[in-house]
């Protein structure tokens, strides 16, 4: 018997999760439906002229998706919280790692996927509303000719509605991965109340490291000089003009980009793996 | 079965065990017995690998329990005290549940939960403290593991249920078993186990069997000073002394456990000689 990871019993402890949780996930995603409709309607009470465009679909999308994503993560291994259900959830013959690889089955994969399915299944009926809305009452822009066009469906990849700073690198959607992944890690390490303490830590890392990138980089760099962003360094002149700029090079940025991109999650799943390991109750 | 060699824990300001030594072996029931606060469940979940020693070695079924690995699992099954049953029905529970247990029997499962009496239409969490009880104790023992830890098993069993209990534990134990029950309802373990093992002060006071403990003390009630004097525990009693004393009639007695246990907590070095000087 492989003891660290096997399919079949992997298998087997997903039906066991579906099984004890099911009725609890297909109400959360009822609750999930039901806010954004509550949220669509209450723009189309205040709104009639362009009240879902496709900025607050994407506003709508990415706080729904951290929001929820994050908090239902923070409850992943909610079980270890308690002694009763810890012992019950540890006694499972199942490895660590399948125990892990469950939770980010349903907490990172499933979730998104099931919380994109529900965005669409209310987003684009109540757009289509919207647009009758906009058709029937009025099709041109207050004390103007200009007509108000329909509105679409948002494609939650398509960055072209998203701040500036999500264009280039779906930093939204990226980082949705790595902040959850980290609440992922808080529902192990904080036994009570992993969701607040989670925001609490992550807010303190985000401090610190913000300082150090501003403050505690600046004192390293030769005078006159000051960090710009995390890869860009300038030399301001006294018309506080950037006089000289130095970068990293093109391929080490791209470097750096793809691992802050790509590699937040898995290390916090591996930390998650480990404490799973270590767990004492 | 199960070999514990020098083990020591504690949590964070409390130490619980210093240098510990116990071995388990395969055709036991085992009562573990101990006043409050004296590491009995510490000592479960250690061996089941829910808790780490601070030192020393504990080696159940050639694992090592704080690795959890599944086939571990799978043979050494803790029943603890505090249990958590999902609120789902009991025939869609097990399904899932026993899958894990490749030694799971569902026709045992079936037999001890209607000798148990349990209802099985329903959410398990309607279910009472004593019926979640019973039938996670049906669940424990349908598993058939090698080793099975029962921490306070008898804690929220009615009378009946205490009693159809000791039943299930006797027929299910075969020589490739081992039970340990950990308790402080010394009555429940009565005519059910075959050793005894005392901790106290974070280490096995007593350990003998009770085939042993028959031949080495004898239990009885006696107005005789020169008996009360001999003995090694006495209780005074409207029917006379209750009375703990070496056993020198050559015939085995009835051991009391309940008296056995004040006896070892009150003059367990004492009794410990005298098993020694007589083995």
């Amino acid at each position: 018997m492989n003891q660290t990871f096997s399919f079949r019993r992997w298998q087997m402890l997903v039906g066991s999760h579906w099984t004890e949780h099911r009725k609890r996930y297909l109400l959360a995603l009822l609750a999930v439906a039901g806010m954004q409709a509550g949220w669509y309607s209450f723009l189309l009470l205040i709104d009639h002229f362009g009240p879902i465009n496709l900025f607050i679909q994407y506003a709508t999308y990415y706080c729904g998706l951290f929001l929820v994503g994050c908090f239902y993560a923070s409850t992943i291994f909610s079980e270890l919280g308690s002694k009763s259900r810890a012992i019950q959830y540890l006694s499972v013959p199942a490895s660590h790692l399948e125990k892990l690889l469950c939770g980010i089955l349903f907490g990172v994969v499933l979730f998104f996927i099931a919380f994109t399915i529900v965005f669409y299944i209310v987003d684009i009926p109540m757009v289509s509303l919207a647009n009758r809305v906009i058709a029937n009452e009025h099709q041109h822009w207050p004390n103007t000719f200009l007509p108000i066009g329909s509105v679409g469906v948002l494609n939650f990849w398509d960055t072209q509605w998203a701040p500036i700073m999500d264009r280039k690198y779906h930093v939204f959607l990226f980082g949705y991965f790595a902040i959850q992944s980290a609440f992922l890690l808080g529902s192990i390490y904080f036994t009570r109340w992993s969701f607040i303490k989670t925001v609490v830590s992550m807010l303190v890392f985000w401090v610190i490291f913000i300082l150090y990138a501003q403050k505690g980089i600046a004192e390293h760099l030769p005078n006159g000089w000051h960090p710009q962003d995390l890869m860009r360094w300038t030399n301001n002149t006294d018309n506080r003009m950037p006089a000289s700029m130095v970068t990293l090079p093109d391929t080490m940025e791209r470097i750096l980009t793809f691992l802050m991109q790509y590699s937040i999650p898995p290390m916090f799943w591996i930390i998650t793996y480990f404490r799973l390991k270590e767990k004492e109750v | 079965m199960v070999s514990i060699q020098d083990l020591s824990f504690s949590y964070k300001r409390k130490s619980v065990f210093k240098g510990l030594d116990l071995k388990l072996q395969a055709g036991s029931i085992y009562g573990l017995l101990g006043r409050n606060g004296t590491g009995k469940s510490t000592l479960l979940r250690n061996i089941a690998g829910f808790l780490f020693p601070q030192s020393g070695r504990i080696d159940a079924l050639g694992f090592d329990p704080r690795r959890r690995q599944p086939a571990f699992l799978q043979q050494v099954f803790l029943l603890p005290e505090e249990f958590y049953l999902p609120p789902i029905s009991i025939a869609r529970w097990v399904g899932h549940a026993a899958r894990f247990y490749s030694l799971f029997n569902m026709d045992q499962f079936y037999k001890y939960t209607t000798g148990f009496d349990i209802p099985m239409q329903g959410n398990m969490q309607e279910m009472s403290y004593g019926q979640q009880k019973k039938l996670l104790i049906s669940f424990a023992l349908a598993v058939n593991s090698p080793v099975l830890l029962m921490d306070e098993p008898t804690n929220g069993l009615d009378i009946l249920s205490k009693s159809q209990f000791r039943k299930i534990i006797a027929g299910a134990v075969d020589e490739k078993k081992c039970i340990l029950i950990s308790t402080h309802q010394v009555k429940d373990l009565e005519n059910l186990i075959d050793r005894i093992l005392v901790i106290e002060e974070g280490r096995i006071l007593f350990d003998q069997g009770m085939d042993s403990i028959a031949q080495r003390l004898s239990f009885m009630l006696s107005f005789d000073q020169e008996e009360t004097a001999r003995a090694f525990y006495s209780e005074s009693s409207l029917k006379g002394n209750a009375l703990v004393l070496p056993n020198t009639d050559g015939e085995d007695s009835r051991p009391d456990l309940e008296m056995l246990y004040k006896a070892i907590i009150l003059a367990g070095e004492k009794i410990n000689r005298h098993f020694k000087s007589n083995s």
